[in-house]
């Protein structure tokens, strides 16, 4: 567990920096013209670009279709051209979406063998290793691919791993060199970045910072349904719920995720408007289970997380945390497994307390 | 392709992607140059232009510095630029598209606004300026030119299949009256630039001739000595008008490289290196601008006539530039492999889905997308 007063955060977050970046509109419009663009136009190098555009809108949008359409694309990619190291390269990226890491290993294990010298593959292996907790692996590939990529990308990559270990300190300061040496206009790698920033200090309970940094990414992309959804939450937590309900409801209404309509519940419960919070409680839940029956692996933390809170299936939620901890060994997927053993182990008392009465 | 995906940056933020330039003197109007900058290959139905974009034409007035087998332009000092920059679309109403506005600054400081999509464009005493979504007018098939790369053979088949079929660009047209705005001349020095908006603008892309960066720089194989070096982002940083010494060298050898394999592709040497090593054509490419006569009448097929011409030692007779509707990898594997002294190669791909007009904005509309045509 990571003890929050160990953390030196700066009393005041530095604002926005003043990078050249295309408005996030622009930026949503172009991405949804690329999309569109490349429909019907696959060749190899296409069809691997339109996979990383689906994987990008997946994340700024928050939808789960475009991460199946490129999971799907990439399937097909890989059956068309069983010797292109870039459709298993795709491939491994969509199933790493969907948390099969050890099968996306397996991909990039084939695009090595194909292209040995890509450093690419390498990249994508050390992203792998990350989500999977395996950090000092991690930190070993990121460093075969140092002078091949850019120094955003090396800072970027080194934020969010650092981040994830929750050593806030050293990810801040990458954060901070990631957005000095930024080259590009477009404004998704820092709106990215800032979100994995936010969520660093969402779990570290400092919800100030936490807040900062989703409110920056929204400036730069005002769609970005997970940072509007963390946002919410936060804003929930600080004492406002109402402009946490505000932003949540249309997200909740639109998107095939069923964070929103869970944070919904959770927030609405809270307020003691159960009526409401059921509705979007059974609308969670009857996602939920469709996302953990067909992706079990990706979704098994956000949906433990349900269960364990406005769920109230403590016993579903240890199942599901107990899971996740298989799939990724990182300190987060630890304190969800912890919370879901004290929830049961809270239930189980209570249970044995009411049978006794 | 011409110069579309042409590097690793150009591909992160496709409004900067400079796909292809033209310039020629106005087919509608001969006191005019027409100058033509497209980006965002393959752009669906709701591309825009980024407001963070400096879409930046610079135009020198060039010389002829030297004929035959040292042939070279000078370029002068004095630049003229015309700088277009756009707004934050507004609201999409019912249609794909949202309605955009932006502004062109000419060389005089005169601000030009315009509606993107109004096929009239913007207008002021002898300058119109049209930006929008338009039918992409080149044509290609790339996975022959890839597949000639990759086993040195000319591997064009008599019916090619064009990459670029049915897809859209973003373009900016201008057509202004030279003798007005710029100053000297007839024969100017074209390149047009995307740069980053800001208190000093960075250069994102830059394209003069076209097919430099993708057939012709792009290929690592041939290059003996810096074979794992992606040299795009690198040239696309440099100021054409003043490439800086420190990899002007990398340039130059990659192209001697590749000019040497495309010269091999008939089995024969039309291009013998020069007593310094060069590729006859390396020094007059690596002089990365469109090079256009104003005076000269409009020409269908005259790219690199100005060039052809001091080579061979003699008066060009056409206006050089390029215009929209030359079959351009026709005549760059003819002029590359065979030095125009063989029969001309045909790629296989012989028009785009539209031809672009002779009447202002010259380029055709756009195609609907594949899937609403399906």
């Amino acid at each position: 567990m990571i003890d929050p007063s160990g953390i030196s955060a700066p009393a005041i977050w530095p604002a926005a920096s003043p990078l050249t970046l295309t408005d996030g509109t622009i930026a949503l419009l172009n991405l949804q013209a690329q999309i569109d663009g490349l429909e019907g136009h696959w060749t190899s190098a296409e069809t691997a670009t339109l996979i990383d555009l689906l994987i990008l809108r997946g994340l700024i949008l928050g939808r789960i279709s475009d991460y199946e359409r490129a999971a799907e694309l990439a399937n097909r990619a890989v059956g068309a051209a069983t010797v292109d190291a870039a459709a298993y390269m795709a491939r491994a990226r969509t199933r790493a979406v969907f948390h099969r890491f050890a099968e996306a290993l397996d991909d990039l294990d084939n695009a090595d063998r194909m292209s040995p010298d890509d450093a690419t593959a390498k990249r994508e292996r050390a992203v792998i290793l990350q989500a999977q907790g395996r950090y000092h692996e991690s930190l070993a590939a990121y460093a075969t691919t140092d002078d091949r990529v850019s120094q955003f990308e090396r800072s970027a990559a080194l934020t969010g791993l650092w981040a994830e270990r929750g050593e806030a300190d050293t990810a801040q300061r990458r954060y901070l060199d990631s957005l000095r040496s930024y080259r590009g206009i477009s404004p998704f790698p820092v709106a990215l970045l800032d979100f994995q920033l936010g969520v660093m200090w969402m779990r570290h309970q400092r919800l100030e910072e936490a807040r900062t940094c989703f409110e920056v990414a929204i400036a730069r992309v005002p769609a970005y349904a997970p940072a509007q959804g963390h946002l919410a939450e936060v804003e929930a937590d600080l004492g406002n719920p109402e402009s946490a309900l505000t932003r949540l409801y249309p997200l909740a209404v639109s998107s095939d995720d069923p964070d929103y309509a869970a944070q919904l519940a959770r927030i609405l419960g809270e307020m003691g408007r159960d009526d409401e919070s059921s509705v979007w409680r059974r609308r969670a839940a009857d996602r939920y289970d469709e996302l953990t029956a067909t992706h079990r692996e990706a979704f098994a933390d956000h949906a433990a997380e349900f269960w364990l809170g406005p769920g109230k299936d403590p016993e579903k939620g240890l199942r599901l945390a107990t899971l996740n901890l298989e799939v990724r060994e990182t300190p987060r997927a630890r304190e969800l497994l912890a919370q879901a053993i004290d929830a049961n182990i809270a239930g189980a008392t209570s249970a044995r307390c009411f049978s006794v009465t | 392709m011409s110069d579309h995906f042409s590097g690793p940056r150009a591909l992160s933020e496709p409004a900067a992607d400079i796909t292809d330039v033209y310039a020629f003197p106005a087919p509608d109007s001969p006191d005019h140059l027409v100058l033509v900058l497209d980006v965002f290959g393959k752009a669906g139905p709701s591309a825009v232009f980024s407001d963070a974009i400096i879409y930046r034409f610079r135009i020198r007035p060039v010389e002829i510095a030297a004929m035959g087998p040292e042939a070279a332009f000078a370029p002068s000092q004095t630049e003229f630029t015309f700088d277009c920059t756009f707004d934050v679309p507004s609201g999409t109403g019912n249609a794909v598209r949202p309605v955009q506005y932006g502004r062109c600054l000419t060389p005089d400081g005169r601000v030009i606004s315009f509606r993107a999509d109004d096929e009239n464009g913007g207008v002021d005493d002898g300058v119109q300026v049209f930006a929008g979504q338009r039918s992409e007018p080149f044509f290609l098939d790339v996975r022959m030119i890839e597949k000639t790369a990759a086993t040195g053979k000319l591997s064009f088949k008599p019916k090619g299949s064009d990459t670029l079929y049915g897809t859209n660009i973003l373009a900016i047209v201008i057509k202004f009256d030279w003798r007005k705005m710029l100053n000297g001349g007839p024969l100017f020095a074209v390149v047009c630039e995307t740069l980053a908006a800001g208190k000093r603008p960075v250069r994102i892309e830059r394209v003069g001739r076209p097919e430099i960066k993708n057939v012709t720089l792009s290929w690592k194989q041939f290059d003996q000595i810096n074979r794992d070096l992606e040299i795009r982002d690198l040239y696309n940083s440099e100021d054409a008008f003043d490439v800086k010494p420190d990899y002007f060298d990398v340039y130059r050898m990659r192209m001697n490289a590749n000019l040497a394999f495309h010269d091999g592709l008939d089995g024969k040497i039309d291009w013998p290196f020069d007593q310094h090593g060069n590729h006859p054509l390396t020094k007059l490419l690596l002089a990365d601008f469109l090079v256009v006569d104003a005076s000269m009448p409009f020409a269908e097929a005259s790219y690199f006539d100005i060039e052809h011409s001091m080579l061979e030692g003699r008066s060009h007779t056409t206006p050089g530039g390029r215009w929209l509707n030359q079959d351009f990898m026709d005549f760059v594997y003819t002029l590359y492999v065979n030095g125009i002294n063989g029969p001309p190669i045909n790629d296989g791909v012989d028009a785009p889905i539209a031809w672009s007009s002779k009447a202002f904005p010259y380029l055709a509309p756009p195609n609907p997308t594949k899937a609403a045509v399906a």
